[in-house]
């Protein structure tokens, strides 16, 4: 069996056993679209009373937020648990996926999956369908095919970033409280437009924690917008570029931290 | 008396634990100010007039809203949820001492470990970094301490409610995500309520969740004082007392039925 295979059965018994809580999965995405329609529905109210936010619409961050919650989505259905990789660490879990004769990360990714991602994925089909109508656009199979990617390099952007936090678990035990941190960084660039902050706050989402390439710079070539980022344009370009030098990135963490975990002894 | 205090110790040294998570918190908490600072910089510099009040009053507002969300929030629902879904709330139900009370002496040792450990000192830094101002005078800044008890009580016991819900449900957690979204919503704690559109600052005017935010929040600032800042506490005080007596009501009609799973 190939890993994709393996991975596709795995992903398979994971619904089935999901879908023993089926109250569960509708008061769960009742719950997620109330509170993203309350939170999109507070900045909306806020930027229509100043007609914009530094020459962003109401409509231009809602895209945004949409965008962002689009890449997420696949993330929240399928990576979720890579948060709680410490506990599986603690519990001794981990060790079941070490002595299977398959990939450690296959069979740690086919882990788990969460139908609450289905309700994030709603809300971004929603949202953009709303924006893509009030303002006015209309693309070109290009775009429609960048927007598929750059969805897609969100996914791995904010996969990447988890696991590379997780990893840090297999050093201290611990690794879940770098994570709300990381969290909040994603919550600005997810609701605010990032060219209101400052320089400083700019370089650290675009280089060191990479989050702004989930929506804001391919949002700017969606939108056209490019002519906010001046020489920097290619930026907008970048996302599945800086996905892919993420996977390697992490790939390589992954593969470090393996090797702490088996001379540690577990 | 002391039984609620040593309650009130031990939620505070449970807390002070976790060193890392002070730092982490400390500085995600301080990323979430700068956000709600540049929005407000970002609009006021756009519309200047469109405030009533000075930009330094909006950021304060704005920043004010980060730091006390971050802590004053005690989250009884999870305590309360978690207790009954696990059934260790038979352990909680054999203390001699009330649980209503118990659960109020346990949220309050909470609030005020995150007031005095975890706010102060991040609102602190936030002064400093934001160009924050202090209260008018200093009863502005008294009447913003009692109206900040006041609102806890009202979020407590709204907490209170919620967790009862837990047991019919087991589960709080989605309808916690959508509660939470609402508070944060018509509380205030991000955009004052004049902000609103007429209809839906109606709404915010008769829910209690002003009381949490909006009302101390705006003592602070100074756009509550005199009569109206007397006529909020008021509010608050009243809107206290219903829900207290609601969770009473709440808990005396869960406590009869409650069957305790596992345990």
């Amino acid at each position: 069996m190939n890993p994709v295979q393996l991975y596709l059965r795995l992903v398979r018994i994971a619904i089935q056993s999901r879908l023993q809580y089926r109250a569960d999965f509708v008061t769960g995405v009742i719950g997620v679209i109330v509170m993203n329609v309350v939170n999109i529905g507070l900045i909306a109210i806020l930027i229509n009373r100043f007609t914009n936010l530094n020459g962003w619409t109401a409509w231009e961050v809602l895209f945004l937020y949409s965008l962002w919650i689009l890449g997420h989505s696949l993330f929240s259905m399928f990576m979720w648990h890579m948060r709680t990789l410490e506990d599986y660490l603690v519990q001794g879990t981990f060790d079941l996926f070490l002595i299977r004769p398959a990939s450690p990360f296959v069979l740690f990714l086919g882990r788990e999956v969460q139908y609450l991602g289905i309700a994030d994925f709603a809300i971004g089909v929603g949202g953009l369908s709303l924006s893509y109508t009030n303002l006015h656009l209309s693309w070109g199979p290009t775009d429609w095919l960048f927007l598929v990617l750059a969805i897609l390099a969100g996914t791995l952007i904010e996969m990447t970033i988890t696991l590379m936090i997780a990893c840090i678990a297999f050093w201290t035990g611990r690794s879940r409280r770098a994570n709300g941190l990381v969290m909040q960084l994603n919550v600005m660039v997810q609701y605010y437009p990032l060219d209101i902050f400052g320089t400083v706050f700019r370089v650290l989402v675009t280089s060191v924690v990479p989050v702004a390439f989930m929506n804001y710079y391919p949002a700017l070539m969606l939108l056209g917008k490019l002519d906010r980022i001046g020489e920097w344009w290619f930026l907008a370009y970048l996302s599945p570029v800086v996905a892919l030098i993420m996977v390697a990135l992490s790939a390589g963490v992954w593969r470090l931290a393996l090797r702490r975990y088996s001379s540690s002894g577990g | 008396m002391s039984m609620f205090w040593s309650f009130t110790r031990q939620a505070f040294h449970n807390t002070v634990v976790y060193r890392v998570e002070f730092w982490m918190r400390l500085l995600s908490i301080l990323l979430a100010m700068y956000s709600i600072r540049s929005v407000w910089y970002v609009l006021y510099t756009q519309q200047p007039d469109a405030f009533g009040l000075s930009l330094g009053q909006m950021v304060t507002y704005g920043v004010l809203g980060m730091a006390l969300h971050a802590f004053i929030d005690t989250g009884s629902e999870w305590y309360i949820a978690t207790q009954v879904r696990t059934g260790a709330i038979d352990t909680d139900l054999l203390k001699p001492i009330d649980f209503h009370v118990h659960m109020l002496a346990r949220n309050l040792g909470e609030m005020l470990f995150g007031l005095g450990v975890m706010a102060l000192p991040t609102y602190a830094i936030g002064y400093f970094l934001f160009g924050l101002q202090l209260p008018p005078d200093g009863m502005a800044g008294a009447l913003f301490i009692v109206s900040l008890f006041l609102g806890f009580l009202v979020q407590f016991h709204l907490g209170f409610l919620l967790g009862a819900v837990a047991f019919a449900t087991l589960d709080i957690r989605s309808i916690a995500w959508a509660y939470f979204a609402v508070v944060s919503f018509f509380s205030g704690q991000v955009v004052p309520l004049w902000m609103f559109p007429d209809a839906l600052r109606a709404v915010a005017e008769v829910l209690p969740l002003q009381a949490v935010y909006y009302i101390p929040m705006s003592i602070y600032i100074g756009t509550f004082s005199g009569p109206a800042a007397w006529s909020a506490l008021g509010f608050q005080l009243l809107w206290a007392a219903i829900l207290a007596l609601c969770a009473r009501l709440a808990w005396g009609f869960v406590h009869k039925r409650l069957t305790v799973q596992g345990g």
